[in-house]
């Protein structure tokens, strides 16, 4: 009996097509388990809160329903801040380490100094940011969006830089010795071998730097001057105690860094798969 | 000597100083800009000497304390939190990573909700956490633990998938129980790892706890920042915090490259030793290849 | 290489050394010039532009440039300038006053008590304008709201009535006794862990005083936390016109609101008319107050009543929480946190439209605190 079922696992596991969906109807599964326990307000008695802190998810979904207009233009808000500011940040860390690989004894230190940015804390950076745009534009949306975009940026640099540093630098074993045996150019090496082996880690760098960037967003929105963004919905919402239209827009936001997350999947898998 | 003084020369510490130096100098160029065309230059950038002597400034800025004190006696309730916060996280994280490597079921269905619980805005869960909990203090450590445990859980993850299939063989062969081969081979591996996981969030513990102090006052750093920003005080105040939130996560991060050093001195040891196995293996496939070449196929 | 790299350490080390110095130096002896330059800061004496307020807001709005914070804190600001047929859009205001001094923001809105004394007052802080702004006031406009008041939810009240009308009674006492000593108050306030700078809190508490006392007409208040009918709808009228909910239902339920849904005059009524502040033994004698901001003198009376005894008094031990968080006063009410909260009026009909139920119980504030604020140079 024992071996009949261990057997019928080892089936299982060693199946790769139970293996690839599983992946998928796994999750999605729990998923409709914990929408049913909400929606039927069990959650709520295991949590000890109310349908006012946290709607059921019916609740939730007629609000999104019932502004599209609205919805759609604090989402366009948000989502340009994010990617501009994901795209131009990681551009720049990519430049920066670029740099930090080419000036190896100068550049791990500036590295480390980058790095540090991490360490900054939004809530102070945004403020600060606010204030330093102000003479970028007249029209207060122009400049706010500015602000926005560079808090973003600036964090992504800093994950950026960290990990493509890696890539460029940490080389297969005896790699470039292997260069080096061929009578390699220095320019050589580094397109045929620094920059290929340095792929992986910029998406490594963007499955940390997407949830980042829109996070960021939302939260600099909190402080920035002209009032769109989800972000700035979710707090309005929050403060005036509107929780229905916040866990709205707090649905929205999650929808927005999972849908670029699905996208940074995708163009991985399309990218790694013909190495 | 000689030899000596150029390699202390670009030792890490004079490099990083230097670039300090340089952003410094950066800065004060930009200050002194914005000093000549700003009404109110100490809101935008003031110059680094006068964020310095107003740590130094015995003037009161709130009750009985001065700005630095103000600063100092408030980041202990921010870091304690961001502490408790950041141990918590990392064993609710290390825990999961575990619970994930023992069954394939709980990985494939928690890790994409992890990652969305990341995603959640914080100012969302806290009022529901607020209702759990019904006091802001706990709330404010779980909170931060929450968004602390997940660096952990991934990196953690990702050291105990990264044993070889050769070793799970041999600790097989000696017909090794599950609790054995956790306790010798799985866990010793992925320390390395979790170190990593623990050096980034370390500094967002932090920056998380600073955060969530906004969240019902009460004291902390994030609250007297915003306070500050809003010229209640001094702004200085508020330059004072933010150099001291970023020295302090860069400190944390310092800690962790202790710690971990102090916890697994071996590790240095066995990357060399991994490397050179490396270098083996590589060398031995050159030979080969140039065999091949040598025979002309 | 030793050589060149210890030369540019220490050049960088010289320059930036002798830049901050240099810098520092020069940045103080401006200050200094500043402070000496500005005019002595005269809170009281309200100095107006020559053109009208409709004017001066016409304009404003039109090259939209109107700011306030938002949260909450816009409904005045909309009727204000629906009042004078312009869009309701504004700029969202920082919490500091910087986008003012800058002229991004011509016309910005400022609490007499806080933003007003930083945009006028020269201690540290203050942006020293003394008398060179004007202020367009919400009171004289019509389309005053009412602000600051005392609440907890239906529940509370309801099962604690001895509780709560003792609280009333201590905590009116308490505002009472502030606003006819504000700069003892101030004082007391900045022992209990102010946020503000003193003279910053002495300059609220005189203000706030002037809040308490007169009603939205500019009469004096008869009692302190009474509930002033006409106010108080004007307050739910405007509210019911201005506050913008994404949520259909809360849209519903709002627009169906009296004043019944949002306050109860019967605990004051009953303070009002007590002697001795004997209600009968009450049900709860540890209570605690959420705050909206941080200590500051704008809740001096809460502060008072707990260092002067009068909570004592009246047999309660009383826990005061600041605020000035994202969990706002409402939420933290409603969920049991705490017992008792400081909030707007606006903020406590919105709170029950969304579906909390909560109650208000005194009204502490009895005109707007808002106004707009302008430099007289950008209006002339």
């Amino acid at each position: 009996m024992r071996k009949k079922r261990k057997s019928l696992w080892r089936r299982v596991n060693e199946n790769t097509y139970i293996q690839a969906t599983s992946g998928l109807l796994l999750p999605m599964a729990f998923g409709v388990i914990l929408f049913a326990l909400w929606q039927t307000e069990v959650l709520h008695k295991i949590f000890h809160t109310d349908t006012f802190t946290l709607p059921v998810p019916t609740r939730i979904l007629s609000v999104i329903v019932d502004n599209p207009d609205k919805v759609i233009q604090n989402v366009v808000a948000t989502v340009t801040v994010a990617v501009i500011g994901l795209v131009i940040g990681s551009v720049i860390g990519y430049l920066v380490a670029i740099i930090a690989t080419l000036f190896p004894r100068w550049g791990g230190g500036g590295l480390s100094i980058v790095a540090a940015c991490n360490a900054i804390p939004i809530v102070a950076l945004a403020p600060v940011m606010t204030n330093w745009t102000k003479d970028v534009s007249k029209d207060a949306n122009i400049r706010s969006m500015v602000a926005k975009t560079l808090v973003v940026m600036i964090i992504c640099i800093a994950s950026m830089s960290v990990n493509a540093y890696r890539g460029l630098t940490e080389l297969k074993p005896f790699s470039l010795d292997l260069m080096k045996s061929y009578n390699a150019k220095r320019r050589t090496v580094f397109f045929k071998l620094r920059i290929p082996n340095s792929v992986p880690y910029i998406f490594t760098a963007l499955r940390v730097s997407i949830p980042a960037s829109v996070i960021t967003a939302v939260v600099s929105e909190y402080f920035a001057e002209y009032v769109i963004g989800v972000g700035r919905q979710i707090r309005e919402n929050i403060v005036l105690a509107q929780y229905t239209a916040a866990w709205g827009y707090i649905t929205v936001a999650s929808l927005i860094g999972i849908v670029m997350y699905v996208i940074l999947m995708i163009a991985e898998r399309i990218l790694l798969r013909r190495r | 000597m000689k030899e000596r003084i150029k390699k202390a020369a670009s030792s890490k510490v004079v490099v990083t100083l230097v670039w300090l130096f340089g952003i410094a100098a950066i800065w004060e160029v930009m200050a002194m800009r914005v000093a000549e065309t700003k009404r109110t230059p100490a809101n935008i950038l003031p110059h680094i000497g006068d964020i310095v002597k107003s740590i130094f400034d015995a003037k009161m800025v709130s009750n009985n304390m001065t700005a630095v004190q103000l600063v100092l006696s408030n980041a202990s309730d921010t870091l304690l939190r961001a502490f408790w916060g950041f141990l918590i996280g990392a064993i609710v994280g290390f825990l999961l990573a575990i619970l994930m490597k023992l069954s394939k079921i709980v990985e494939k269905t928690i890790f994409p909700y992890l990652m969305l619980i990341q995603m959640i805005p914080i100012l969302g869960m806290a009022p529901i956490i607020l209702a759990m909990t019904h006091d802001i203090g706990a709330s404010r450590i779980i909170i931060a633990a929450i968004l602390t445990f997940y660096p952990i859980a991934t990196n953690t993850l990702a050291g105990l998938n990264s044993v070889q299939k050769e070793k799970y063989e041999l600790m097989y062969s000696y017909s090794a129980s599950k609790w054995t081969i956790y306790r010798k081979m799985l866990i010793p591996a992925c320390i390395p790892y979790l170190f990593t996981g623990l050096k980034i969030s370390a500094p967002m513990a932090i920056t998380a706890s600073i955060l969530v102090d906004t969240l019902q006052g009460d004291g902390g750093l994030g609250c007297i920042l915003s306070q500050s920003l809003k010229h209640a005080m001094s702004i200085y105040v508020f330059w004072q915090i933010v150099l001291f939130s970023a020295a302090v996560g860069i400190l944390s991060c310092t800690l962790m490259g202790w710690i971990e050093k102090i916890v697994s001195p071996m590790k240095r040891i066995e990357r060399k030793q991994n490397s050179i196995f490396a270098r083996r293996k590589e060398a031995q496939y050159e030979k080969e290849k140039e065999k091949s070449l040598a025979t002309g196929e | 290489m030793k050589q060149s790299t210890k030369k540019i350490i220490a050049t960088l080390c010289m320059a930036t050394m002798s830049m901050s110095t240099v810098t520092a130096c020069s940045s103080s002896e401006t200050v200094e010039e500043k402070v000496t330059n500005a005019p002595e800061a005269a809170a009281t004496v309200a100095a107006k532009s020559s053109m009208s307020s409709e004017d001066i807001i016409k304009k404003a709005a039109g090259e939209g440039k109107v700011g306030n914070w938002g949260l909450g804190n816009e409904y005045e600001i909309k009727a204000l300038l629906t009042k004078y047929g312009q869009g309701t859009d504004y700029l969202s205001q920082a919490f500091d006053m910087d986008g003012f001094d800058d002229d991004s923001i011509t016309l910005a809105s400022a609490m007499t008590y806080n933003e007003l004394g930083l945009v006028k007052n020269s201690y540290d802080g203050g942006y020293k304008y003394g008398d060179t702004v004007g202020t367009i006031d919400m009171n004289d406009e019509g389309v005053a709201m009412l602000e600051d008041n005392i609440f907890c939810t239906k529940d509370f009240a309801t099962k604690n009535p001895n509780t709560v009308k003792a609280f009333l009674y201590a905590s009116v006492k308490g505002w009472k006794y502030a606003c006819e000593h504000p700069d003892e108050a101030a004082k007391i306030v900045y022992e209990y862990g102010s946020s503000v700078s003193g003279e910053h809190q002495s300059y609220m508490a005189n203000e706030v005083q002037k809040l308490v006392t007169n009603d939205t007409k500019g009469k004096a208040v008869s009692q302190i936390g009474a509930m002033n009918e006409e106010a108080m709808q004007q307050t739910l009228d405007l509210a019911k016109k201005y506050i913008k909910l994404d949520d259909s239902a809360a849209t519903d339920k709002l627009s169906k609101f009296t004043l019944d849904n949002v306050r109860d005059n019967s605990y004051m009524d009953a303070v009002s008319a007590s002697k001795d502040g004997k209600f009968g033994t009450p049900e709860k004698t540890d209570v605690s107050i959420q705050l909206k901001w941080l200590p500051q003198a704008q809740f001096m009376g809460y502060y008072v009543a707990l260092k002067l005894g009068y909570y004592d008094e009246v047999g309660l031990k009383v826990n005061i929480v600041p605020g000035g968080g994202d969990i706002s006063e409402t939420t933290a009410v409603n969920n049991g946190t705490v017992d008792f909260g400081v909030t707007w009026v606006s903020n406590l009909i919105a709170a029950n439209a969304g579906g909390m139920n909560l109650l208000e119980v005194a009204q502490i504030y009895q005109r707007s605190g808002l106004v707009l604020v302008y430099k007289l140079d950008s209006f002339k």
